[in-house]
């Protein structure tokens, strides 16, 4: 019995801490990738490095090059010995010193910018257009799991063509102001358009949820009084709580949340936690 | 006289005659506390995932754009108990916010600065989508991506970007359609980047190039290493199917296509859930094979929801996952057994 309990501790004290153990190993599953970026971040440097000063190199940038490089290298040997602690020191020391140079590089010229939408470059507006693609298309997913594509098959119809014209105007340089506009009041119309056909569906949904959770405050509520807690206040929840299955049973869902606001505010008061599991 | 009470335990052997005195709280510690240790620790053990996974999320994907503005993916564990909950977004410039719940109804939200407050009622996981362009800054032409994140994410950069420094060591990278993803940890992350004319599947490849012939020499022995460990346990595998073959109801081989049909599919395996029949069928007319990013990109599903989804289907032997170019290649199985 003795070892038979002492081997289930064992199992569940390394159930418990295996997620952990499974997080660490991840990361080492393939450190090769951390001499690919390393790599890939000294080449890009040279190339930057050679367009901006060609050979002549400020002596602190040298400095800095020659370290990342040397711990690159160092990086490939720690690897070739699986040396991976080591192998993750040079990697950070690479790329600390990268970070360096090129924001050394960059400092020279402009100011930092927080990227905004205002700008209209073209890849500025392919951006936007390919972000307004992609809300498209989760719009069309939550259309399609509640088999409403049909009822919505003509907006999305015009909503890839609308993403196709302003394509081909970016990449022939022409105005896209109205179009994108078009498409954004196409998108919110769509996303009110699904809302309102699954408006049934989710209102039984939420009423059947605040049937469970009603019948809960009510038996916490009975617990309350046998409690001798605040009499005025239980009877203001109860009352409310009426109001609100009234609400519901006239299928107004918005008002029913707004008194449910109140009620949450009332049992705070009496001293009733309003998560009840 | 005083009375001596010795523990059962240090008792000597008291031979066939003797009388078994056996203290009661022996029988307690042996009984009693053991059992009780192990109730308390499964106990304790099966609230700890609970409490920590709710309110953190399971999954944070983000998109930069070559604009740098961002879109973020995440998908959290909720107290379905709960009305509303709050949750933190990455900054205050928002676009193109929608918040799912997980019977897939649009939530309701208030966004005020970076909280938006949704109103869950009753989901256990809701997914919030959207764009934000706090993330990234620019100094000349260099790029900066900053975030304090509060768990693990993937980060797809833009196409042509070329990393020149990170503060973080990276779980793992991938190329997704000539992008780079990186799985991060959470924490503080700075990730530098620059935009560079040659294509990062070339720069991979001039890296690959560069590597000496003894790496290659070791990579093709541990790559055979590997195939001749997975053929002995494919031989093995087999060998054992063979063995359970007699008690299979049955085991249905159609040779037409090589794959089974979508009607042999669900009639083999009914209780396939109405998302996971959905992948089939799109497997299925992909020609009986997809990739996994692939099949993300159609359902627009989150990394771990698919490989979630992907490894179901796998567990009910729907499909089988090979590995190319570093991606997960999903392809139907030829055969498959009947469910009992």
């Amino acid at each position: 019995m003795k070892k038979l309990a002492l081997f289930a501790i064992i199992v569940l004290i390394f159930g418990t801490m295996s997620p952990t153990l499974v997080n660490h190993a991840y990361g080492q599953n393939d450190p090769s990738i951390l001499l690919r970026i390393a790599v890939q971040a000294d080449k890009q440097i040279v190339n930057q490095l050679d367009k901006k000063y060609e050979n002549k190199i400020p002596n602190n940038i040298n400095i800095l090059y020659d370290k990342g490089h040397t711990a690159v290298k160092s990086l490939d040997q720690s690897l070739s010995i699986n040396d991976i602690e080591k192998a993750k020191q040079d990697f950070l020391l690479a790329m600390n010193s990268f970070m360096q140079i090129s924001r050394i590089m960059s400092q020279s010229s402009e100011k930092v910018v927080v990227v905004t939408v205002s700008e209209n470059s073209t890849q500025n507006l392919q951006s936007k257009l390919d972000r307004l693609e992609k809300f498209v298309k989760t719009l069309e997913s939550i259309s399609k799991k509640h088999n409403k594509i049909e009822q919505n098959r003509d907006e999305f119809t015009k909503a890839y063509s609308l993403i196709e014209n302003i394509r081909n105007q970016i990449n022939s340089g022409e105005n896209t102001f109205e179009n994108i506009n078009d498409l954004k009041n196409l998108v919110n119309s769509i996303k009110k358009e699904i809302r309102n056909s699954i408006a049934e569906k989710q209102s039984n949904a939420i009423k059947n949820f605040f049937e469970k959770f009603l019948a809960q405050i009510d038996q916490k509520l009975i617990e309350a009084k046998d409690l001798d807690r605040n009499q005025i206040k239980i009877d203001k929840a109860n009352e409310l709580i009426v109001e609100i299955r009234e609400l519901l049973s006239k299928n107004q869902i918005n008002d029913a949340k707004k008194v449910y606001s109140e009620l949450k505010i009332v049992l705070k008061d009496i001293g009733i936690s309003v998560k009840i599991t | 006289m005083s009375l001596l009470i010795e523990p059962i335990q240090s008792k000597k052997s008291l031979g066939d005659e003797g009388i078994l005195f056996v203290r009661n709280d022996s029988i307690f510690d042996t009984m009693v506390k053991v059992p009780l240790l192990v109730a308390s620790m499964i106990i304790v053990a099966a609230l700890l995932p609970i409490q920590s996974s709710f309110s953190s999320p399971r999954d944070l994907d983000l998109i930069i754009y070559p604009d740098g503005s961002t879109h973020v993916s995440t998908e959290i564990d909720v107290d379905p108990f709960l009305t509303d909950y709050e949750v933190n977004l990455f900054g205050n410039t928002i676009d193109n916010l929608v918040v799912i719940g997980d019977s897939g109804f649009l939530l309701d939200v208030d966004v005020i600065d970076d909280t938006a407050l949704i109103q869950t009622f009753g989901s256990s996981v809701i997914t919030i989508e959207y764009d934000i362009h706090d993330l990234v800054s620019k100094q000349g032409r260099l790029w900066t991506f900053s975030l304090d994140s509060p768990s693990d994410f993937t980060l797809l950069l833009p196409k042509n970007s070329a990393i020149v420094g990170m503060t973080n060591l990276p779980l793992n990278m991938e190329i997704i359609n000539e992008q780079n993803q990186l799985t991060l940890s959470s924490g503080s992350t700075e990730i530098d980047y620059f935009f560079s004319i040659s294509t990062i599947s070339n720069t991979t490849e001039e890296i690959v190039n560069e590597e000496d012939n003894s790496s290659n020499i070791i990579i093709v022995g541990i790559i055979g290493g590997i195939i001749v460990i997975a053929l002995v346990s494919v031989i093995i595998i087999a060998k054992n199917k063979q063995k359970n073959v007699k008690t299979i109801d049955e085991v249905v081989t159609i040779p037409k296509n090589n794959i089974l049909d979508l009607e042999t599919i669900f009639k083999l395996k009914p209780d396939l859930r109405e998302d996971d029949k959905e992948l089939i069928k799109f497997i299925f007319d992909n020609n009986g094979e997809a990739l996994e990013s692939e099949l993300r990109k159609n359902f627009l599903q989150p990394r771990t929801t698919m490989w979630r989804a992907v490894k179901r289907l796998e567990r009910e032997g729907v499909i089988e996952i090979e590995k190319k170019d570093l991606q997960n290649l999903v392809k139907l199985r030829k055969s498959m057994e009947e469910e009992n």
